[in-house]
């Protein structure tokens, strides 16, 4: 399957749920420490033999750390910027007019960003400064800021279904639920002794979150009764940099981590690794299950290296 | 900041990243031979940690769990390999590692590159990155190539100049940036060590970048939510001795409240460090940071201690033997930054306590407030009894609540009333929501472009100013630019740069002289005079074709793309041959696709034009092509085959990717052709101690300095190397520069 070389370090990789052959990529450059960044705009060839296209890409005064398709707008991407700013980038514009709106009002950087699929016009963007901010498309400052996490927010992310609820995972080690019309969190989970440095809701049984940690392990939780966790799953060897369920299948997750490789697990039955890749040979950061191909995969990694590959197959292959 | 982006000046090609570039690269060495070296304890490590398994969980083979041996067997999969194999040391390696790499072959090897390379970007295609405005102010772009070159000596490197990183005035933005996020970073990735181990790292890390306690990071440890976590266990049962009492944590809460009103607890805490005005004293202490440039040298002097911690941290490091790892650029990349100066300050970094630990009280609360609205839409009453333990753990603070469940019930209400978009937005409109909030977007963007608009301006003034000896013999020569001209040729370096200085005196405007003397600097090894006479010549003859290469090249060292390409596609435009190629509306600003494609067309027309593939290679660099780069200066060395700067320029390309052995043959050639290549025998050194054959590296900084003791770059990488090879007894005599003493130590 094909490969796709960065100049920068990987940061994010996000298929388009529009163009099944479409994926944003977000680069920063010295490892995200300091230095530009870089959004790609890639397609997939039709063949897999042939390589992947670059339509278009956008450079960044810091790194980028993350990046959204909007939900509203085929050609929309929401990038979060080390600098703590929030840009928005038009692919169907010409490189000189984007991005086309840029948000200042993180302090800090900014780490990742969910758009809502269920509000079409609004967004959330997690933040360094430990704080969530709420965005909509068509206001020039976020509707409002979620202050309660007492150090980094690593990730937000919107509930599958309700469209105002959200959970959000932070190195204070505890995960947070929200709903934007209540004041605080209406839950906090101290879901892990280390850090949790990402969360997602499972599409199918939207009371299941997962989180991943720096204490290596991946937890499944459901919100009805958080005080244990559904599945604790062990395999990666370093902090669990990102977990994500599977779009199509239920019980179906993926995860990337600092030690280099991908993992997907069927979090429901005993042996719960179904599978690693190994292909990365940096810290691998990014990974993204395809909306509209099941079993496509795609992630990206400190190498510089974009993989996307049907699950079953090595990503490696040609 | 001018000054630095130019750096590395003309003829000699240190390569991107250069500037700022690869003093580090010896610890590298050391490193790495130390982790190859190590045995397996890692292993040990692991395993006493719950759920690390990284190799044990073997996979129901359902889907595609692939062993690794089979993953390397399919095609494709030498794809990472050329990545790998820039970290590997040359000297020493592990059977294991041996095994693993003695698969490449050198020819296989490039032919993947390449096509890795076939996968990337289109070279012809327009990269949008020159027009964009983000390459923000100058102190960032060089640092950047700083930042860089660590990576790049990792992969057996470039020159690397941790000197004139003052000079650039790393702000304090800056400094706050690197120091938060490789905190940060380093908390995820060392979440087994010690914090202090942590601290220790990202403290040597921060001192080879004259980053100090005085900026303040983010702090908290995950490990102070210990509290939460008591409480945590407590309500479930598990009675840990809780460190404190009911009425410990208020107390607590009440001490740190005053932390935690300031919604932008950094800014707050930076308030707390420097007083109110500190974003003014900060700007104040930047500009003194420029000026007080050797106050900042000196700042570092290593010491004993710092050897030991740097032991520790390469021992720690070289306890996970796992390949892969050991092959890491990132975490090479950090044992690089943490060993360039190996110094450990005696304030350990501590980093402040931003957030109150009761912070959780605060929550506790907001918790009974914000009810369990969304919850009851997922199931109902089920989870409301969840806090209840909690609440026993806490009865004092029930107390002041009372009736929990009538006030939640009454947010609920309220709140459900209005729209949640309206609500905020009246928030917004009041301004309650932080300073930018109420700021139109249109505006901030204003603001954002005439930041950039302010960085150019800097960029522009700030430009190298050329630095006139003070005393020189050549002033009154009859004719010192003939003079200046026949002692380059004798390779009497420094005494040319005085005769050509006395020519520049009397003629000002004399390109040629000014243009001999920047490369007489660049051959020194002393960029910012290199670079300043070169402004100077092009000042005075805006077209001279080898004004513009010298030029380009300097940026391309810098990693100044934009710069690098404007001054490469002057010479294509005023080459009386090419200059037909060239497009008119290219000219303020041009893509590199497409200054890359006029160069190829170039090429093509008339292949036997050495200046057209040297410009490829640098062009390369600049893409970070190295194997086409290499190509590139080989087919240009096959035409003028004694040009030692083309030499000088391969050797440092090969040291890029990874070639160190390479390169010092390369070198060789150079200083066989100029023997007072001062620049050749310092890079020659760099190559060595990217080997780990410090000793080696030692002799030929020693030579180096001999011929130019002004070459302060050289200075540094010495002081590297003989801490490398543990000839600390030497240290003195390197920083009280004592040529005499260090020649007869490490005669060559």
């Amino acid at each position: 399957m094909p490969i796709f070389k960065t100049p920068f370090n990987g940061y994010s990789v996000k298929f388009s749920p529009f163009y099944e052959s479409r994926l944003a990529v977000a680069t920063a450059q010295n490892f995200g420490i300091l230095g530009n960044g870089r959004i790609h705009v890639l397609d997939l060839p039709p063949t897999p033999s042939t390589p992947i296209s670059e339509l278009s890409s956008y450079d960044t005064a810091d790194g980028v750390y993350d990046l959204t398709w909007s939900e509203s707008h085929e050609s929309l991407i929401v990038a979060a910027i080390a600098d703590g700013s929030i840009k928005l980038y038009d692919v169907a514009l010409p490189p000189s007019n984007n991005p086309i709106r840029s948000f200042h009002e993180h302090t800090r950087e900014a780490h990742s960003v969910d758009y809502n699929a269920t509000r079409r016009d609004s967004f959330i963007t997690a933040s360094w400064d430990d704080t969530i901010k709420l965005w909509t498309l068509d206001r020039p400052a976020s509707v409002r800021t979620f202050k309660e996490h007492a150090y980094c927010v690593y990730q937000a992310v919107w509930h599958p279904k309700l469209s105002d609820v959200f959970a959000s995972a932070s190195g204070d080690c505890t995960l947070r639920i929200w709903d934007v019309r209540e004041p605080g969190s209406t839950m906090v989970i101290p879901a892990h002794e280390f850090e949790i440095l990402s969360c997602d809701w499972n599409k199918y049984d939207d009371c299941l979150i997962a989180t991943g940690s720096v204490d290596k392990t991946i937890k499944v939780w459901d919100v009805r009764s958080y005080r244990v966790p559904l599945a604790v799953l062990n395999g990666h060897g370093y902090a669990v940099r990102k977990v994500k369920f599977s779009p199509h299948r239920r019980n179906y997750m993926v995860s990337c981590s600092y030690d280099m490789t991908v993992c997907l697990w069927d979090f429901m039955v005993e042996d719960a690794l179904v599978g690693r890749y190994d292909h990365h040979t940096e810290f691998a950061v990014g990974v993204d299950m395809s909306v509209l191909v099941e079993g496509l995969l795609a992630s990206t990694g400190w190498d510089e290296l974009v993989y996307v590959w049907l699950q079953g197959t090595d990503p490696r292959a040609p | 900041m001018a000054m630095r982006e130019l750096v590395t000046g003309g003829a000699a090609c240190a390569v991107p990243g250069g500037a700022g570039s690869s003093s580090s690269s010896n610890p590298l060495g050391a490193l790495a031979n130390a982790l190859i070296g190590s045995s397996s304890k890692t292993q040990d490590r692991l395993k006493e940690i719950p759920s690390s398994t990284a190799t044990a969980t073997s996979p129901s083979a359902e889907f595609f769990s692939l062993p690794d041996d089979h993953l390397r067997a399919l095609p494709g999969s030498e794809l990472d390999r050329p990545l790998l194999q820039p970290n590997r040391p040359h000297t020493q390696g592990s059977e294991f590692l041996s095994g693993f790499y003695s698969v490449d072959q050198n020819g296989a090897l490039s032919d993947v590159w390449d096509e890795i390379h076939q996968h990337g970007p289109h070279p012809l295609l327009p990269q949008p990155q020159l027009q964009q405005p983000t390459f923000d102010g100058p102190p960032q772009r060089v640092l950047s190539s700083f930042l860089h070159s660590f990576v790049d000596s990792s992969r057996a490197g470039i020159p690397f100049r941790p000197t004139p990183l003052p000079m650039l005035g790393l702000s304090q933005g800056d400094k706050q940036c690197i120091r938060d996020r490789s905190t940060i970073m380093a908390r995820h990735f060392f979440a087994d060590k010690p914090d202090d181990f942590i601290d220790a790292q990202v403290n040597a890390l921060l001192s080879s970048l004259d980053i100090d306690h005085d900026v303040r990071a983010k702090g908290p440890l995950p490990g102070r939510y210990r509290e939460l976590e008591d409480y945590w266990n407590e309500s479930q049962g598990m009675l840990k001795p809780g460190p404190h009492a009911a009425d410990g944590w208020v107390t607590e809460y009440s001490q740190q409240q005053p932390h935690r009103v300031d919604p932008d607890a950094w800014a707050h805490s930076f308030e707390q460090q420097h007083g109110a005005n500190g974003w003014a004293s900060e700007f104040e202490q930047e500009q003194s940071q420029l000026t007080s440039v050797n106050q900042m040298r000196g700042a570092n002097i290593s010491s004993l201690a710092a050897m030991e911690q740097t032991r520790m941290l390469a021992h720690t490091l070289a306890q996970n033997d796992d390949p892969k790892f050991q092959n890491s650029k990132f975490l090479q990349f950090v044992s690089k930054m943490s060993r360039g100066e190996l110094i450990i300050d005696d304030n350990q970094v501590k980093p402040a306590s931003l957030i109150a630990p009761g912070d959780w009280a605060t929550e506790y609360q907001q918790k009974y407030n914000g009810g369990q609205t969304w919850a009851d839409e997922f199931v109902g009453s089920e989870l409301s009894h969840g806090p209840d333990r909690w609440v026993k753990e806490f009865t004092t603070e029930r107390e002041q609540h009372g009736s929990v469940d009538d006030q939640w019930v009454n947010e609920f209400s309220k709140l459900h009333v209005h729209d949640w978009v309206e609500e905020f937005g009246q928030q917004v409109g009041e301004g309650s929501l932080g300073e930018s909030s109420a700021d139109n977007w249109a505006n901030a963007y204003d603001e954002f472009l005439n930041e950039q608009v302010s960085a150019k301006q800097q960029l522009n003034s700030s430009r190298g100013v050329y630095v006139f000896s003070e005393m020189n013999p050549y002033v009154g020569h009859p004719n010192p630019l003939k003079e200046g001209q026949e002692l380059f040729r004798k390779g009497l370096l420094s005494e040319a740069v005085l005769a050509l200085e006395a020519e520049v005196l009397k003629n000002p405007d004399n390109s040629e002289g000014w243009r001999l003397l920047g490369i007489a600097h660049a051959e020194n090894d002393d960029d910012q005079q290199a670079i300043a006479a070169m402004m100077r010549a092009q000042e005075a003859d805006p077209t001279n074709l080898e004004v513009l290469l010298a030029l380009g090249v300097s940026h391309t060292n810098e990693l100044e793309q934009a710069a690098a390409l404007k001054y490469l596609y002057g010479w294509l435009r005023n080459h009386p041959k090419y200059g037909t190629l060239a497009l008119p509306e290219l000219s303020e600003s041009p893509y590199y696709a497409d200054v890359a494609r006029l160069f190829n067309e170039a090429a093509q027309m008339s292949p036997e034009d050495a200046d057209v593939h040297v410009i490829l290679g640098v062009m390369f660099n600049l893409s970070r092509e190295y194997d086409k780069a290499i190509s590139s200066f080989q087919t240009a060395l096959k035409l003028k085959p004694h040009d030692y700067s083309l030499w000088n320029k391969l050797g440092a390309t090969q040291a890029n990717s990874v070639q160190s052995s390479e390169a010092i043959s390369a070198y060789q050639q150079a200083l066989d052709l100029k023997p007072n290549y001062v620049r050749a025998w310092a890079n020659m050194g760099i190559s060595y101690a990217n080997q780990g054959m410090y000793e080696e590296s030692i002799r030929y900084y020693v030579r180096a300095l001999a011929m130019n003791p002004k070459a302060d770059n050289a200075w540094q990488y010495l002081r590297i190397s003989l801490s490398c090879a543990s000839r600390n007894d030497m240290l003195e005599a390197c920083d009280s520069r004592n040529l005499d003493i260090l020649q007869k130590e490490f005669p060559l």
